[in-house]
């Protein structure tokens, strides 16, 4: 089956100079859960709207086969989105949010919202803007989880949450959402709380892609050395791209995939080495350029 | 169009604007209250039950069909008020209904629908101008026989009785004629309704001032560099000429013969109906100009930015 998403030399700037998608391209397939990452600005948003049908841009993009340009309306009929939590209207009661989405969304089963919500506290006949904000949600997730779509997108969803509700998201997303055919992509600050869960990376920096890996792949392509002091001028002369000292002692993470890169061996002869979390391996990747040669 | 989610759009309109329902709520139980408390015969047709109005009544006794022109314009009377209200709550309705969203963020909710530009700005539309005028026409219809009910129980046994006759004939006419001005009503503000949502959709805050602002400038400019005034002369007359075409002229209680007054009841009964609009043609170039102004707010709508 073809790619879920495929994008092609995805352009985007506003207004004079400031670019927010620099030729992006990459693919999605099915069945994956996807991390896209970048600090503030790095077009991660703008990706989302592009795939999203809700800003112009130049390049090639398809969702699920579908122009998101041209075919947002019908494209929605397949994708759900959950921008963050202060998007749903606060002025309408629970019931009649499911009212709206069983009116207007062919693929909605009320029933199911019903039995979804049912375990939760949120009272059918409260307004949005009384419940709390890991109860919107949610309410949020219930609307989706009775839809059958075939891509979700979530762009930053737990930002304002408590622990518990950030948990409680995912953890339904992962046991009661997540079924192998559909697809997820996810955009967060929070890279710590989302790497168990994903199976593939996109790393976006300056409107560019600077990494698109599965997660298998990076413990074969990358390895992180932890040396201590008197070892560290060895462990820099093997051109690490990024280094970090924490309590004296340096960590090191190398890109097996450069042309001039150690081997494994020579490698563990000069410590500790393990496969870098997602996290790290984001800090090494996000440093600007200038910084990284440096180190 | 689909009709469920057309049904859909309107009603969330409905849930999120409670003031399209209360305002021509509240209007009609004031007009209902003014008619119990007050000691006239309440609307248009001033004439007190205490007061002189021998002629008046000469006039009445000897003429059933003055009778009835009386009752029409009595009834005609009490629904200006009311389609006047639902107008001001529709026109900061429309001002409002893309702006809000925006402000919010729910138009992210309500994108991620799969529901077009189009067909969500049409809700709007057919909301402003045909679900809440024919609601309120049907509201006036209520309000218009509570009224005369109220009146005609007051009037029992006065010299005035002759007026608590009710004339189904004409009743069914005149609901007629209600609701062919409020077809008229809408043909000739739909321009303004599509200019207020372009306004709506464009505005990045405050859509009032975006939205009064422009013409008045432009009047304000004509005025100084051509000491002209075709702008102002253009709008105040698209503002004002339905109610000139339907407003009730030289009402009854300022005639002082029964000819003054026959001719009066007459005319005032034959200004009633705005069918004279719909034979003009600036009315269907506005109707060609809204739709133009709802694909543009449409359109507007389709990649406005804001998250």
């Amino acid at each position: 089956m073809s790619s879920v998403i495929r994008a092609r030399d995805v352009r985007k700037s506003y207004g004079k100079g400031r670019t927010a998608l620099a030729g992006v391209n990459f693919d999605v397939a099915a069945g994956r859960i996807v991390g896209l990452m970048g600090p503030n600005g790095a077009g991660k948003t703008t990706a989302l709207k592009a795939m999203l049908g809700l800003t112009p841009f130049d390049g090639e993009l398809s969702v699920l086969g579908r122009n998101p340009q041209r075919e947002r309306d019908a494209l929605m009929q397949d994708v759900c989105f959950i921008a963050d939590v202060a998007v749903l209207p606060k002025w309408m009661r629970v019931e009649h949010t499911l009212d709206f989405v069983a009116g207007v969304h062919p693929r909605f089963d009320r029933a199911r919202a019903e039995e979804v919500l049912a375990k939760t506290t949120i009272k059918l006949g409260s307004r949005v803007g009384q419940l709390s904000k890991g109860m919107i949600t949610q309410l949020h997730l219930a609307l989706i989880m009775a839809i059958d779509a075939r891509l979700l997108i979530l762009d930053e969803p737990t930002l304002g949450l408590d622990l518990l509700s950030r948990r409680a998201l995912y953890e339904t997303l992962l046991n009661d959402y997540f079924d192998h055919e559909r697809t997820i992509l996810i955009t967060t600050h929070q890279v710590e709380e989302i790497e168990n869960l994903l199976t593939d990376v996109l790393f976006i920096r300056d409107g560019q892609i600077v990494l698109d890996a599965t997660v298998d792949s990076l413990s074969t392509r990358y390895a992180q050395l932890t040396v201590p002091r008197e070892r560290l001028s060895d462990a820099v002369s093997l051109g690490p791209i990024f280094t970090r000292e924490v309590f004296g002692v340096s960590a090191l993470i190398y890109d097996t995939a450069k042309g001039a890169a150690p081997t494994r061996e020579q490698l563990s002869v000069l410590g500790e080495l393990r496969t870098p979390s997602i996290a790290d391996l984001f800090v090494a990747l996000m440093q600007p350029a200038d910084t990284r040669a440096a180190s | 169009m689909n009709f469920r989610v057309m049904k859909t759009l309107i009603e969330r309109e409905l849930r999120e604007h409670r003031a399209l329902i209360w305002a021509p709520l509240i209007t009609a139980i004031v007009i209902i209250g003014t008619a119990v408390l007050s000691s006239t015969v309440s609307g248009g047709l001033q004439v007190s039950i205490d007061g002189d109005s021998s002629d008046f009544m000469a006039m009445l006794s000897a003429d059933g069909e003055h009778q009835r022109a009386v009752f029409s314009v009595w009834m005609a009377a009490l629904v200006l008020p009311q389609m006047l209200i639902a107008m001001i709550v529709v026109f900061f309705y429309l001002l409002d209904s893309l702006y809000t969203e925006r402000k919010d963020r729910s138009i992210l909710f309500w994108k991620s629908m799969p529901v077009s530009d189009l067909q969500t700005v049409a809700s709007k539309v057919l909301t402003g101008l045909v679900v809440v005028p024919l609601g309120v026409w049907a509201l006036s219809l209520v309000t218009g026989l509570l009224v005369f009910l109220v009146a005609s129980l007051k009037l029992a046994g006065t010299p005035l009785a002759p007026l608590a006759e009710f004339h189904v004939g004409a009743w069914f006419i005149l609901q007629a004629v209600t609701l062919q001005n409020t077809v008229v009503a809408s043909l000739w503000y739909a321009p303004i309704a599509g200019y207020l949502l372009v306004v709506s959709v464009y505005a990045k805050r405050n859509p009032f001032l975006w939205a009064v602002l422009p013409p008045l400038l432009l009047v304000i400019f004509e005025n100084a560099a051509f000491d002209t005034s075709r702008v102002a002369g253009f709008l105040v007359s698209r503002m004002t000429e339905f109610f000139a075409a339907v407003s009730i002229r030289n009402t009854s209680s300022d005639a002082a013969t029964g000819d003054a007054l026959q001719s009066s009841i007459t005319a005032a009964y034959d200004a009633l109906g705005a069918l004279e609009l719909l034979a003009r043609l600036d009315l269907w170039l506005g109707v060609v100009v809204a739709a133009v102004l709802v694909l543009l707010a449409a359109r507007l709508r389709r990649w406005r930015d804001d998250a």
